[in-house]
């Protein structure tokens, strides 16, 4: 019997575990793969095969039962994920319904969840940009949170290998803010896009309207080809899941990648309860897993462990790692893990009609979906009543609408001539929010959920810098809309709850400081040295980039910097 | 019976979607609804006021297109129960008013409707799921208003002939 335990524990015994499959833990599986480690990436959800698993991918619009609406019933069931903008039936089958995974709103706040091999990659929104010193020297200019341990030239190499491998179209713009990277070609602005451009550079030349970063393949290279990937399609239906493989997924990309190194162990219908600690060790040892399948428990070993379950999932992982040593959760000597969660504030948005370039128009589907303004507000020093600022999305469209007045035969013939109408233009803000003490995520005393893992308590709000920020941004698009000529401009500030934007970040934060801090400068927990976190939870603050290309390059710069210090005996 | 033939009595096309038809042959719609309830004869009325609104013309009208089961499938799934109860109070009231043998009268009636009446508001969800149900079927998608799954390259500044 002994015996039978050992081997039993000898074949649960690898040499890292990654705790998830999305964008970052596909990363970290991809690179402790490569590099030889016999890992075990563990997923709560199912698996999703790239190409057999998106059912969708390849159907017709008439052939969804309700022409991609959701029923009312689903609505009314989950009214949290019917929120989420990328809901419908063409995908609905890769998010996490309401019900699935409760969690305590203290204040409102929208948690969408991707529970699949491959997470939320599947359904991200793919845009891709580098953080600047503009970013991470922000904390420490404007005197929030703390200090970024690092700064733009230790994460850069890392940008440029992440890039480089995924893949991600881009211009090259030359904008210190937003630091060029190793780019595929970028998607062009379309005719009224590049006329904005070109009137905002006129008017207010420290504002930059540029093309979109996206990680689509618009011209692959090798490496990409390699993966079994193709040119990106221009379909846009990318929520489904791509057959070409012509965006970024884990699933296309990363899993598939470590798979074929043949040192990846896959183990879906694992959700994580918590990780080992051993005392007399001095560092984590394992993690404990609750099969959804059997409900039975078991722990898995490793030298070391990554954690990318996603910025809250993670958060909840590390706080339910109780132990002697860690009593209020792993690696939480700071008592900061769990607070100091921030997202981005999305808000806002502004629409508007042109009535020039009309003969002209667009043709097929943008992938990169426009233009992107770099954060201009407080960018080299502090200018407004409220701290650092927001970026934007900028977007024109000239599509054809269908009179649809009237029946009988003039409705008929109406509906199949739909002529072009004017351009319709828009944009919606993506604002830095600062992390707060206050921002956090918990553990309820005595709610469980379906596998006795305490529920979360979630209470993250926006604030009057918030505020401030969302009247600055309309203000300065109007402004701009004004003098390229738009008409009919229509602000939007109907409220959305926090969590909505999915960039919830931070919780586990990297600092220099142990006391205020969960994770040093290599994303490694300071009291347990051998775990190590890369996706939102270790963000310090927002900024207004979408944060996925940085977990990725934190990712790979991590695995690489975890195997150096194994190679020179530091584990 | 074999089994081709049975599987065509339980779906039905519409506009180019499937629907579980309805295995009961009790005088009731032909497909399965969870919450409206109409008779053979409604879903009849309702196939002769699609055509009214998409006549068939060299190209098929809506009766052909099945689009009046698409809307009764789209009401049934999709809309809120106030709006089911509008839909069928607004039906009722207004099959009584309508003489679809008399298409001019019929067109005249259907473009008066007071605002903010029952027949007013089953009328515009009528309408609104028909045209959804027209645009997005696999006959105009295929052969009028054409939609590609895969689109070509993106082209953001097509100078327009004429």
């Amino acid at each position: 019997m002994a015996n039978l335990n050992i081997d039993s524990e000898k074949n649960r015994t690898y040499d890292a575990i990654v705790i998830g499959s999305g964008i970052s833990g596909g990363w970290s599986a991809k690179e402790l793969c490569e590099k030889g480690l016999k890992t075990l990436v563990l997923e709560r959800g199912r698996d999703v095969q790239h190409i057999k698993d998106y059912p969708t991918t390849n159907m017709m619009p008439w052939e969804f039962e309700h022409r991609n609406e959701m029923p009312y019933k689903v609505k009314e069931e989950n009214p949290i994920v019917s929120k989420c903008y990328a809901f419908h039936e063409d995908a609905a089958h890769f998010f996490v319904k309401d019900n699935e995974h409760p969690y305590i709103q203290e204040k409102p706040f929208d948690w969408i969840r991707g529970y699949q091999v491959g997470g939320k990659s599947l359904l991200w929104a793919r845009q891709t940009q580098r953080w600047s010193d503009f970013d991470f020297e922000g904390p420490a200019r404007d005197g929030f949170a703390v200090d970024w341990p690092i700064r733009y030239a230790d994460l850069a190499p890392w940008y440029a290998y992440a890039e480089k491998f995924a893949g991600i179209a881009g211009d090259h713009d030359g904008l210190p803010e937003l630091p060029d990277g190793e780019f595929l070609p970028g998607y062009p602005l379309n005719i009224v896009e590049k006329y904005f451009k070109e009137k905002v550079q006129k008017k207010f030349p420290e504002r930059k309207v540029i093309s979109a970063r996206c990680a689509h393949l618009s011209k692959p290279n090798q490496i990409h080809i390699d993966q079994g990937r193709v040119q990106c399609q221009n379909r846009v239906l990318c929520q489904r899941g791509c057959p070409f493989g012509g965006y970024f997924s884990s699933n296309a990309t990363t899993i598939p990648w470590a798979a074929k190194t043949g040192n990846m162990t896959l183990r879906p219908h694992s959700v994580v309860h918590s990780i080992l600690y051993d005392e007399k060790k001095g560092k984590a040892v394992g993690v404990r897993v609750i099969d959804t399948d059997t409900k039975e428990e078991i722990d898995f070993y490793a030298k070391l462990i990554f954690v990318n379950a996603a910025a809250i999932n993670t958060n909840l992982i590390l706080l339910n790692s109780k132990s002697n040593r860690f009593p209020n959760g792993l690696g939480n000597d700071s008592g900061v893990l769990g607070k100091y969660v921030a997202f981005h504030n999305y808000s806002a948005r502004i629409y508007a009609e042109y009535e020039g370039l009309l003969d002209y128009t667009a043709e097929g589907r943008n992938p990169a979906g426009g233009g992107y303004i770099p954060r201009f507000r407080n960018l080299h020093k502090q200018e407004t009543d409220f701290l650092r600022g927001y970026a934007a999305g900028f977007g024109a469209s000239r599509s054809k609408e269908s009179d649809r007045s009237g029946l009988g035969l003039g409705l008929k013939e109406n509906l199949l001539n739909p002529k072009l109408g004017i351009w319709q233009v828009g944009s919606h803000m993506m604002g830095e929010t600062i992390p707060k003490e206050s921002g956090m995520v918990s553990l309820d005393a005595n709610k469980t959920d379906d596998w006795g893992i305490p529920l979360l308590k979630i209470a993250v709000d926006y604030d009057d810098n918030d505020e401030k920020m969302k009247k600055d941004y309309i203000a300065v698009m109007t402004e701009m809309f004004t003098d390229a000529g738009f008409t009919n401009i229509r602000p939007d500030t109907h409220w959305q709850a926090p969590g909505l934007d999915i960039h919830e970040m931070g919780g586990a934060r990297m600092g220099h400081d142990p006391k205020t801090s969960v994770l040093n400068k290599w994303n490694q927990m300071h009291a347990v040295k051998n775990v190590f976190v890369t996706d939102g939870a270790c963000m310090t603050s927002t900024s207004t980039q979408n944060p996925s290309l940085t977990y990725m390059a934190f990712s790979a710069r991590s695995v690489d910097y975890a195997i150096s210090e194994m190679k020179k005996g530091n584990r | 019976m074999n089994r081709r033939t049975a599987i065509k009595q339980f779906f039905i096309i519409a506009g180019g979607l499937t629907i579980l038809s309805s295995c009961l042959n009790d005088g009731g719609a032909s497909i399965v609804l969870n919450k409206l309830k109409l008779s053979a004869e409604d879903e009849q009325f309702l196939a002769d006021l699609v055509d009214v609104l998409i006549p068939k013309t060299d190209t098929p009208g809506g009766k052909d297109l099945n689009l009046h089961l698409f809307v009764i499938k789209m009401v049934d799934d999709c809309e809120s129960p106030e709006n089911q109860e509008k839909f069928v109070s607004g039906f009722n009231k207004l099959r009584k008013q309508l003489n679809l043998a008399n298409g001019k009268e019929t067109e005249n009636k259907l473009a008066n409707l007071t605002d903010k009446t029952d027949e007013k508001i089953f009328f515009e969800i009528f309408k609104s799921h028909a045209i959804q149900g027209y645009m997005n079927s696999e006959y105009v998608m295929k052969n009028k208003v054409i939609y590609k799954l895969i689109p070509g390259p993106y082209n953001g500044a097509v100078k327009i002939n004429g």
